[in-house]
């Protein structure tokens, strides 16, 4: 088996280029850092197996974010075939990254994407004059096929006169050979003592500035630029740039979407689902069962284990589909690098920057695909900040059980609790920032670069596929990991400790264990086995957490769902006061079992443990400050407020005088 | 912490680049923001804000570090 990665800068196409050979439906969008990990898929061509990859994107062989660090390590250990995709609007700056990877003797091609748009603008490329210093070819990445053409690799012999010049000044001064220095010149130390590395370092302005001095003198005579166009620039912008404008048009669709997905449109295709899952899937089953079963634990398994764990959350399937339309539409257009720039000032004052941006918005998708993203920060303090703040960020997941219990207790207002969620979750998230910032990770280097896109008009065809990867995505979801888990679930709520059926669930072995962990939650109001048994589930995957709900309470719908909830005689029942406290921790601790094994393996052991109790801890007071408010009112919560506000006060001096005690007596900063 | 400059000329050409960070100045470099670079401010920022340049036609956002933005000065 053969490898051929796909590499070149951040945002030129290259995952639409391997969705396009390898017949994949990979995360793409028009911003920079949307590939954060090596993805590769095993494509045959003529007998022969090659194994495609697409990097993350980067600007150069010295890395400067974490998913930087990543490619480059892919491209130097690759012993095969690379191809450099390139954007045509900027070829100047993608032909930097070609130049160094010709200074290492290292195998590739040029692909230019995105050439249609550049040639609109009355641009163009003189490719055989390109294909004198290079082996390129103009494509266009959607359309591409992987055949033999992408493997004809011309070696083309290119002269770097100026790397003779520095590299005789670099001898002057350390004993290396050509190779050693080369190598170093492109961020590979090993073997370089810290003053030799230094002197490297030192010449590394004269280098970039030599380097670009000869890509220039290619880009001459081989493209022809309009004098007025900027590549990323739109009419828009003078609007969009403005952030009072940007923000508050951000929150208005936001919330109108919302609205649109889960009051306007969403419970209309639901409704219709829930009917042709009813018809064509379980009554039919349900009919067969009881005709033809004669047991009844093996009918209610099914109807409840099985039909109603799919039933309740599948029927959620068309708001998840419209809630990544949203998101997909953001992404493509080309928006989030704008709101990217116009928040950087005030995320800059929480100790975050303008891309943590990306990191929220797509963690009101998955807590844990945003997780993973954090990685394009340039800062290592950064990148644990993000990846800590990140489960806060309300995602879709949580969303049924919003709806569901805010529909049982709050009628109309259900909108209203629902947007409240939302800030509240994103409101937490900021604060928490702001406090990680002040206490133990301190943001030291803050920069932000950031190439912006032109702003693009949508391709439908594009967001169509993106929605229906989704839909098949959550689907899949459903029916591996809900149902096998509601299985387990009803299995527990419906055997006793002679592990015989039984159908009071109040003697199963699962409540039995709940209801000594109960009590613990009483100060927040959700002191009932059902209740503590769904949160537990739920840590799990929050989809659980509304099929834990539905077996509990023998409902096969969710309006039966939502009636049993507000009923006494329910196992799982609530008042307002503890359904309130209820989403509120829903809202706040941990989003899932996945989610926390990507934090293990972005910020470690430490800072995953860290995270998990604060999430909890979070979790807990905050419902106990809503329960309690709800209870005793208002003057109870601004007594509950002025205490945390004092606490996290007392936690930021503390944390602030033992770092001061640490420096006067480590010694490191001296050093 | 040290300021961040870059000086043009009076055609805005880049004439000098001092960042504090070298990491940060490397990559501004690697991005084509070189010596000799006619370099255009969109935003019109001032000390503190998150900058908005135009340079090699394409379109940039920068800030250098915490404590500052970047200061474009007209020499």
């Amino acid at each position: 088996m053969r490898k051929l990665l796909l590499i070149g800068n951040p945002n030129v196409g290259k995952t639409t280029l391997f969705n396009s050979l390898t017949k994949s439906h990979e995360h793409t969008g028009n911003f920079h850092g949307v590939t954060v990990e090596e993805k590769g898929k095993l494509v045959n061509l003529d007998g022969e197996g090659w194994y495609i990859v697409d990097l993350p994107g980067l600007y150069s062989l010295l890395p400067f974010s974490f998913e930087e660090e990543i490619s480059k390590n892919a491209i130097l250990n690759n012993k095969d075939l690379n191809l450099v995709v390139c954007d045509a609007s900027s070829l100047r700056r993608n032909l930097y990254l070609c130049l160094q990877l010709k200074e290492l003797n290292i195998n590739f091609k040029i692909l230019i994407n995105n050439y249609s748009y550049f040639k609109k603008h009355n641009n163009s490329i003189n490719i055989s004059e390109l294909n004198r210093f290079f082996d390129a070819e103009i494509v266009d990445a959607k359309k591409c096929r992987f055949d033999k053409n992408f493997l004809k690799f011309k070696k083309i012999g290119l002269n770097l006169t100026y790397l003779a010049q520095i590299l005789a000044k670099i001898k002057e001064k350390i004993k290396k050979s050509d190779s050693e220095i080369i190598a170093a010149l492109n961020g590979n130390f090993a073997g370089f003592n810290p003053q030799e590395t230094d002197i490297i370092k030192a010449e590394l302005p004269a280098l970039i500035q030599a380097r670009y001095n000869f890509i220039d003198s290619i880009i001459k005579s081989v493209v022809v630029l309009n004098k007025n166009y900027v590549y990323g620039k739109s009419k828009l912008d003078k609007i969009l740039l403005k952030p009072p404008i940007m923000f508050a048009g951000f929150l208005a669709v936001f919330f109108a979407s919302i609205y649109f997905i889960f009051f306007l449109i969403g419970p209309f295709l639901s409704d219709t689902l829930v009917g042709i899952l009813n018809f064509l899937l379980i009554s039919p089953i349900n009919n067969f069962l009881y005709s033809a079963a004669n047991n009844i634990w093996i009918i209610q398994f099914f109807s409840e284990g099985v039909f109603s764990s799919i039933n309740t959350v599948l029927t959620f399937l068309p708001q998840v589909c419209l809630l990544f339309l949203f998101l997909t539409i953001l992404e493509d257009s080309g928006l989030i690098s704008r709101m990217a720039y116009v928040m950087d000032d005030f995320l800059t004052k929480l100790g975050l920057n303008g891309k943590a941006i990306y990191i929220i918005l797509m963690g009101l998708g998955c807590n844990t695909m945003s997780t993973l993203i954090s990685r394009n920060m340039s800062e290592k303090n950064l990148k644990i900040k993000c990846a800590l703040i990140n489960p806060f960020v309300s995602c879709m997941a949580r969303l049924p059980v919003y709806v569901l219990v805010a529909s049982a207790f709050f009628g109309n207002l259900t909108y209203f609790v629902v947007v409240g969620l939302y800030l509240l979750g994103l409101l937490i998230a900021l604060i928490m920032a702001l406090i990680l910032n002040k206490t133990i990770l301190k943001t030291k280097s803050n920069n932000m670069l950031l190439e912006f896109p032109p702003l693009r008009n949508l391709d439908i065809k594009h967001i169509g596929v993106v929605v229906k990867t989704n839909a098949v995505d959550f689907t899949k979801r459903v029916f591996g990991v809900v149902v096998s888990v509601g299985v387990i679930v009803w299995i527990l709520t419906h055997t006793n400790f002679k592990f015989a059926y039984t159908q009071q669930i109040s003697e199963s072995i699962m409540f039995f264990l709940a209801d000594k962990i109960a009590p613990l939650f009483a100060p927040i109001g959700l002191n009932s086995a059902g209740v503590v048994c769904a949160l537990i589930v739920g840590i799990m995957a929050k989809e659980l957490v509304v099929s834990t709900l539905s077996i509990t309470n023998n409902a096969q719908t969710n309006s039966a769902l939502i009636s049993s909830l507000t009923l006494a005689a329910s196992p799982v029942h609530f008042t307002s006061a503890s359904a309130v406290s209820f989403l509120v921790f829903i809202l706040l601790y941990c989003p899932c079992i996945s989610n926390i094994a990507v934090l293990r393996k972005e910020v470690g052991g430490f800072y995953t443990a860290f995270s998990i109790v604060s999430q909890l801890t979070i979790a807990y007071l905050t419902s106990f400050v809503f329960y309690q408010s709800i209870l005793h009112g208002i003057k109870f919560a601004a007594i509950a407020l002025i205490i945390i506000f004092v606490i996290l006060l007392s936690i930021i001096y503390l944390t602030k005088r033992i770092k001061q005690h640490k420096c006067l007596t480590c010694n490191k900063c001296k050093r | 912490m040290s300021l961040s400059e870059v000086k043009l000329n009076t055609d805005c050409v880049v004439k000098e680049i001092n960042i504090a960070d070298e990491k940060t100045k490397i990559r501004l470099m690697e991005l084509g923001l070189i010596l000799g670079t006619k370099l255009r401010v969109e935003n019109k920022s001032v000390l503190k804000q998150t900058m908005l340049v135009v340079f090699n036609s394409s379109v940039f956002t920068i800030k250098t570090d915490v404590a500052n933005g970047i200061i474009i000065n007209y020499a």
